[in-house]
């Protein structure tokens, strides 16, 4: 059976497309209380994934258990806590926001104040008795979430939330995710192809490519992946290079530029004490911080490098 | 559960001109007829002289067939298409209903509309009839009849057209499928008695024109059971 601990989990989950695996042996696992970013490019089977996950695809191979429960076979009772938004935001357009909520909530049977609440949540309340179709994308997006949020669930899976959006959107939408398990309890599955976007609130990322999840981990985890380190812009790198390697250090020379691992202070002095006692002319010392979304990048690009 | 996916149903056809379209059909219907008869007053009141609401009822008849084929294609289009335009189907089957009450409640919403729309018949019918000075009695129980009778041997195509506008996002198909009905059907007492085209017309080699609404009945049944079923299995797009 299922662990419990975890809130979602997926075992080997597959799904084949025309013979092709579109989602492959995917294990994800979202415990209580997480905001989970799953990430990765466009593609890469984030949406398939979420869809399987909602009962809405069916897996080729594996299983899929929210709250310990089988989605095959407990759909309907799953559902009832899961709100979700899925790629684009689905509205009724000659309808407005209030009737489209409403549209919905018949479904979920629960209290009519419940459109007011999640309205409010949203910041929509003003707009509400406009035709959704007249509304800006940001507004649609927000009123997915707000439809998502109608049945108060404990799981909301959110995918690319934020996708189309500008600047200002995605910022609104990411301060209304970041306010919502504190505010709410509930944990959050939220899909993007951008790792900047979800690494301030995500506590835990998933990475997939090609079908294939290639990493799954706390974001920690992944920053201390991005490790920085100091450049030196000298006038001969190649000999400093050696200068440096024969003095023993760890200097790396890829013939554009001459670093090494971020080290102490102490160390740094040294280093260019060296390379000045060698008349090596030191322009520059300069620490780089590779960026996540560096990291996530290479680990998307070039599968094979993990 | 099912009185809910209803209700939800008639909310989202709000401002959807849904109902002027059910509405529309049996005006449209009984206006054609009101020229008919007027035009040739004295012609058709001396053909029929014998039966004169007989008369009216069996040209109503005539006319409202190929309009309930052509109605029912457009109200499942127009039905689903409130789902297809932004792939709201993702978003209604994600939510804890079973895929197959929701397929249920479009085919039932389409059955309620075109009933609404064979209800209206029979007071329009009953108000030409009086505006041409056609005397009592009424024949009510041929009235119902013609108005109920070819609604329930018509299922088939209920059902099938609800079917066919759920799974296509395009409807061009069904509508394609819809027209194809409509001419058929206006050839239907050409047909052999196993046509489908032929039932909503009631005639059959028994002269029993509960035969062919039983038929229908049971063929709609069997049409929807297989579109709901298949509905379910699928994967939504």
């Amino acid at each position: 059976m299922a662990n419990p601990t975890w809130i979602l989990e997926t075992r080997e989950l597959t799904k084949r497309l025309g013979g092709k695996p579109v989602v492959n042996e995917v294990n994800l696992a979202i415990g209580r209380g997480e905001i989970y970013g799953f990430l990765g490019p466009n593609g890469a089977g984030k949406t398939t994934t979420i869809r399987m996950l909602l009962g809405l695809a069916k897996p080729t191979k594996g299983s899929v258990h929210i709250f310990g429960h089988d989605i095959r076979k407990e759909r309907i009772q799953i559902l009832r806590k899961v709100g979700s938004l899925v790629e684009y935001p689905s509205y009724y357009g000659h309808l407005s926001a209030t009737e489209n909520l409403e549209a919905v909530r018949r479904l979920l049977g629960v209290p009519k104040s419940r459109i007011g609440e999640v309205l409010s949540i949203v910041r929509l309340t003003k707009e509400a008795d406009r035709a959704v179709k007249g509304y800006s994308l940001g507004m649609k997006q927000r009123l997915g979430i707000a439809t998502a949020l109608l049945g108060s669930p404990e799981l909301l899976v959110l995918d690319e939330p934020t996708n189309g959006l500008d600047p200002a959107g995605i910022q609104e939408i990411r301060e209304l995710i970041k306010s919502l398990p504190g505010s709410h309890g509930v944990t959050i599955l939220i899909s993007s192809h951008l790792l900047s976007e979800v690494e301030q609130m995500a506590t835990r990322v998933g990475i997939i490519a090609k079908g294939s999840l290639i990493y799954q981990d706390g974001i920690q985890m992944l920053r201390e992946r991005a490790k920085s380190r100091i450049r030196f812009g000298v006038s001969d790198p190649e000999a400093a290079w050696r200068l440096l390697l024969s003095h023993g250090y760890q200097a790396d020379w890829d013939r554009r530029q001459l670093s090494v691992d971020r080290t102490d202070d102490r160390t740094v002095a040294a280093i260019v004490a060296q390379l000045v006692r060698q008349d090596h002319q030191v322009y520059r010392v300069e620490e780089e911080t590779a960026s996540l979304e560096r990291i996530f990048l290479e680990m998307t690009g070039t599968e094979g490098s993990l | 559960m099912m009185l809910r996916l209803l209700s939800a149903e008639f909310l989202k056809i709000r401002k959807k001109l849904l109902w002027l379209l059910v509405a529309l059909g049996p005006v449209g219907v009984v206006g054609l007829q009101a020229v008919n008869f007027g035009l040739r007053y004295d012609y058709l009141t001396k053909q029929y002289a014998r039966d004169l609401w007989g008369g009216l009822i069996t040209n109503v008849s005539l006319l409202a067939l190929p309009a309930m084929f052509i109605g029912l294609a457009i109200v499942a289009s127009m039905s689903a298409g409130i789902e297809h335009q932004t792939n709201a189907w993702k978003m209604t089957l994600a939510l804890p209903i079973s895929k197959r009450q929701a397929f249920g409640a479009k085919f039932l919403l389409n059955v309620l509309l075109l009933f609404v729309s064979c209800t209206l018949l029979v007071p329009f019918t009953l108000a030409l009839g009086w505006a041409l000075g056609f005397a009592a009695p009424i024949p009510a129980g041929e009235l119902l009849r013609a108005a109920y009778y070819p609604f329930l041997a018509c299922m088939p195509f209920v059902a099938l057209q609800s079917w066919l506008s759920v799974t296509f996002a395009n409807q061009a198909l069904p509508l394609t499928v819809g027209i194809i009905g409509m001419i058929a059907a206006m050839f239907g007492s050409r047909f052999p008695d196993w046509m489908p085209w032929k039932w909503p017309l009631l005639v059959n080699a028994w002269h029993e024109p509960l035969y062919s609404v039983g038929l229908g009945l049971l063929l709609g049944a069997a049409v929807f059971l297989i579109g709901m079923l298949e509905f379910a299995r699928k994967d939504v797009k």
